[in-house]
C-alpha cells in the first residue's frame, strides 16, 4: 500500500510537470477539453450545514371533554355575567396578531373556564389602537380576534362556541394618544352571548 | 360644450412651500394652478333684468355666481372696481365691449334675467373679447327657489367651458361624523354647506364611496351587530345590504361603470380582495394572498386595481388587473401606504404615508413614478379627489380632533367641518 501511494504521487509531479513543459513550448495556450470528473462522495466528511434537531413534543394528558358545571350556577343575566369578568382579555403587541405568552396563559386559563362551562357561547373582538387607518385596523383587529380563536379552539374548545369580530380601532377602551392607552387598546375582548 | 383652446386649460400638480402659521414647521401646500400662469379675466356686471323681475332672485343670482367664480383655479371676475370704470353704451355694444376689453377682462358674460311667475329665465352669452366672438350662449330655465342651483349649474358650465372638467359647484362630499354620539353617515356640499345626517344606525358606520354617477353610496355598517357593507339610494332614503360575508366587509370602491363594488373581506381572519355586482350578487374573490389585503379602488378605465397589501411585509400600495391577475407592488419607497385614492386622469394617486411618526397625505405620479408628500401638521389621512381631480379633501387632526379639509384653489387647506369628529371623505360630481 505504502509503496503504491509513493508511486502516484510520484507520477502526479511528473504529469504536472509535463503539462508545464508542453504549455512552454508551444506559442500560445490550449486548454485540453476537460475529462469527466468522478465525484465519489465521501462518507467521512461533514455536510456543512448541520441537521437541526428539534426537541420532541411534549405529550400531555388528555383534557377531559367539554363538560362540568351547569350554567345554572352562573348569573342568568347575560350583562351581569360579562361583568363577572370569567374571561380575560388578552393584549397584543404594535401591529401584530400574534398571541404572546401572557395572552397564551390567559387563553389557557379562559379555556379551563369555558370547558368547565360547555354551554356557555362567547364572541371574541378584535380591537387596535389608533396608529393605523382606519380599514387597516380592521382587518389587524380581525387576524387578532381569529388568532384567538384559533388557540382556544387548539385548546379543545368547539370552534361553533365562539364567535369573532372586528372593531379595528372603532371602540376604544381608552381615550389617549400614549403608549399606555394604546396598549390598553390592542386588545382580543371576550363577551358571553349564550349560556 | 365646445371647449376653449387657452393655455388655462393645462392644470399640472405642482407643489409650493409656505409658511404656516399652524405649526413651527414648513408645510407643503398642494397647487393646482401653474405659478406663472394668469387667471382668465371674466367681466360678470348685472343681467339686465327684464320689466317685472325679481330684483332678489336677480342679485343672489349673480352673487353666487361670483362667489363661484372666485373660488375657480382658473377663472377670476373682473373686480367691481374696473367694472365701474365701464360706461355701457346701449346704443353701441360693440364699443361698450371694446371698454370691457380696455377695463382689463378677457371675457364679458352678459344678458337677461326674467322672472315669470315662479319661474326664472336666464339668457347667458359670454364673449371672447379679443375675437369678438361669443364662446358661449345657452338659455336656463327654473323655479324662483332655484335660483342659486342655476347659479352654480352656470359657474360649472363656465369652468368646463376654460378647462374641459367640471365644475365643483353642485358637487358633494360623503363623509362619516360622530357628532351625535355614534359614526353616522353624512353629507355635505363642496363648501362645507348643507350638512345633513343620512344614517341613524345608532353603530358604527365606516368607509362611504359614491358611485360615479352619483346615485348610490356603498358604506360599511355594524347595524346588525357586524360590520356589512351597504349600499344606499341617498335620494330615495333606500338602503340594503350589499355583502354579509364572514369578514371585514369595508373598503368599497365601485368601479367606473358603476356595475361592480370591490371591497375587502374574509374568513378566519383572513382579509382579501372581493367583487360583488352592485346590484347585489355573490361576492367574488379577486385576491388569495395570505397578507392582510384591503382599500381597493378601481382605476378610471377600470381595468386595474390599486390595493394595500402587507405581502411585502408592511402595508404597501399593490396594482392589479381587475380580474386579480398580475398583482405586483407599486411603491416600495413606503414603509407604510394605504387609502389609494384614484385621480379621474387615471395617471395620479393620492394616498396615506406615514412620515416621522404621522400620517401624510402623498400623491405618486403613475407614468413618471414621481412620489411627493404633502406634509401638514397633526395626522393627516384619507385622501379624494375633487371629481375634476384638480383638488383634494382629507382628514386631519390637526386641531385636535379630525376634521375634514379642503385644498383650495391656492392649494392651502380650507377646513370644511367643526362639530365632532369628521373623517373618510368621498367627493362626488353630482348626486343624481
Amino acid at each position: 500500500m505504502a509503496s503504491f501511494g509513493t508511486l502516484s504521487r510520484f507520477s502526479m509531479v511528473a504529469l504536472v510537470a509535463g503539462v508545464v513543459l508542453t504549455g512552454c513550448a508551444r506559442s500560445r495556450p490550449v486548454i485540453a477539453p476537460e475529462a469527466p470528473i468522478r465525484v465519489e462522495e465521501d462518507r467521512r466528511a461533514l455536510p456543512e450545514t448541520p441537521t437541526e434537531v428539534q426537541p420532541e413534543v411534549p405529550m400531555r394528558p388528555a383534557t377531559y371533554p367539554e363538560h362540568g358545571v351547569a350554567a345554572g350556577e352562573l348569573p342568568a343575566d347575560l350583562e351581569e355575567l360579562n361583568r363577572a369578568g370569567f374571561l380575560k382579555d388578552v393584549f397584543f403587541e404594535t401591529d401584530k396578531h400574534d398571541l404572546t405568552e401572557e395572552a397564551r396563559n390567559a387563553l389557557a386559563a379562559n379555556a379551563a373556564w369555558l370547558r368547565t362551562h360547555p354551554t356557555i357561547r362567547i364572541l371574541v373582538e378584535g380591537h387596535c389602537d389608533e396608529r393605523n387607518t382606519s380599514e387597516y385596523n380592521m382587518a389587524l383587529g380581525w387576524r387578532r380576534a381569529n388568532a384567538v380563536r384559533a388557540y382556544l379552539v387548539s385548546l379543545g374548545i368547539s370552534a361553533n362556541r365562539i364567535e369573532t369580530l372586528s372593531f379595528g380601532k372603532e371602540r376604544p377602551f381608552v381615550l389617549g394618544n400614549n403608549e399606555w392607552a394604546w396598549s390598553q387598546n390592542r386588545r382580543g375582548h371576550f363577551r358571553i352571548v349564550g349560556r | 360644450m365646445r371647449r376653449l383652446p387657452l393655455p388655462f386649460a393645462v392644470l399640472t400638480l405642482t407643489l409650493a412651500s409656505f409658511s404656516s402659521h399652524l405649526s413651527a414647521q414648513e408645510e407643503v401646500y398642494l397647487q393646482v394652478t401653474t405659478p406663472g400662469l394668469r387667471k382668465v379675466v371674466i367681466a360678470v356686471p348685472a343681467l339686465s333684468q327684464r320689466p317685472g323681475t325679481d330684483a332678489h332672485a336677480a342679485s343672489v343670482y349673480l352673487s353666487t355666481l361670483r362667489r363661484n367664480l372666485e373660488q375657480t383655479t382658473v377663472i377670476v371676475p373682473l373686480d367691481r372696481e374696473r367694472e365701474a370704470l365701464v360706461e355701457v353704451d346701449a346704443a353701441g355694444p360693440e364699443l361698450t365691449r371694446q371698454r370691457w376689453r380696455a377695463a382689463g377682462a378677457q371675457f364679458l358674460m352678459d344678458g337677461t334675467i326674467a322672472t315669470v311667475g315662479s319661474q326664472v329665465v336666464t339668457e347667458i352669452r359670454i364673449w371672447d373679447l379679443a375675437s369678438q366672438e361669443v364662446a358661449y350662449s345657452r338659455r336656463f330655465q327654473g323655479t324662483v327657489d332655484l335660483v342659486t342651483t342655476m347659479a352654480h349649474t352656470l359657474a360649472n358650465e363656465i369652468v368646463t367651458l376654460f378647462t374641459g372638467r367640471p365644475g365643483p359647484f353642485l358637487s358633494r362630499i360623503a363623509f362619516i361624523s360622530d357628532r351625535t354620539g355614534h359614526k353616522e353617515l353624512w353629507v355635505m356640499r363642496w363648501d362645507g354647506s348643507d350638512q345633513q345626517q343620512l344614517t341613524s344606525h345608532g353603530s358604527i358606520t365606516l368607509a362611504p364611496t359614491w358611485s360615479p354617477d352619483g346615485q348610490w353610496l356603498a358604506f360599511t355598517s355594524f347595524l346588525s351587530g357586524r360590520p356589512q357593507l351597504y349600499i344606499l339610494r341617498p335620494t330615495e332614503g333606500y338602503l340594503r345590504p350589499l355583502s354579509t360575508m364572514s369578514g371585514v366587509n369595508t373598503s368599497a370602491s365601485f368601479s367606473p361603470d358603476g356595475q361592480q363594488v370591490a371591497f375587502a373581506a374574509g374568513p378566519d381572519g383572513r382579509t382579501n380582495i372581493y367583487v360583488v355586482p352592485a346590484a347585489g350578487g355573490e361576492p367574488v374573490q379577486l385576491t388569495y394572498s395570505r397578507a392582510i389585503e384591503t382599500q381597493p379602488a378601481f382605476s378610471p378605465s377600470g381595468r386595474q386595481i390599486v390595493f394595500t397589501s402587507t405581502a411585502t411585509g408592511r402595508p404597501r400600495l399593490h396594482i392589479m388587473d381587475a380580474e386579480g391577475t398580475n398583482s405586483r407592488p407599486l411603491t416600495l419607497e413606503d414603509t407604510f401606504a394605504d387609502e389609494a385614492a384614484w385621480a379621474p386622469d387615471g395617471v395620479r394617486l393620492a394616498y396615506t404615508t406615514r412620515s416621522e411618526g404621522r400620517f401624510q397625505i402623498a400623491t405618486l405620479d403613475l407614468r413618471t413614478s414621481v412620489r411627493t408628500v404633502i406634509s401638514g401638521p397633526g395626522n393627516n389621512e384619507s385622501p379624494a379627489w375633487s371629481p375634476d381631480g384638480t383638488m383634494l379633501v382629507f382628514q386631519s387632526n390637526r386641531t385636535g380632533k379630525h376634521q375634514i379639509y379642503m385644498t383650495d384653489a391656492d392649494g392651502r387647506p380650507r377646513q370644511l367641518t367643526t362639530e365632532g369628529n369628521n373623517i373618510q371623505p368621498s367627493w362626488v360630481v353630482r348626486v343624481q
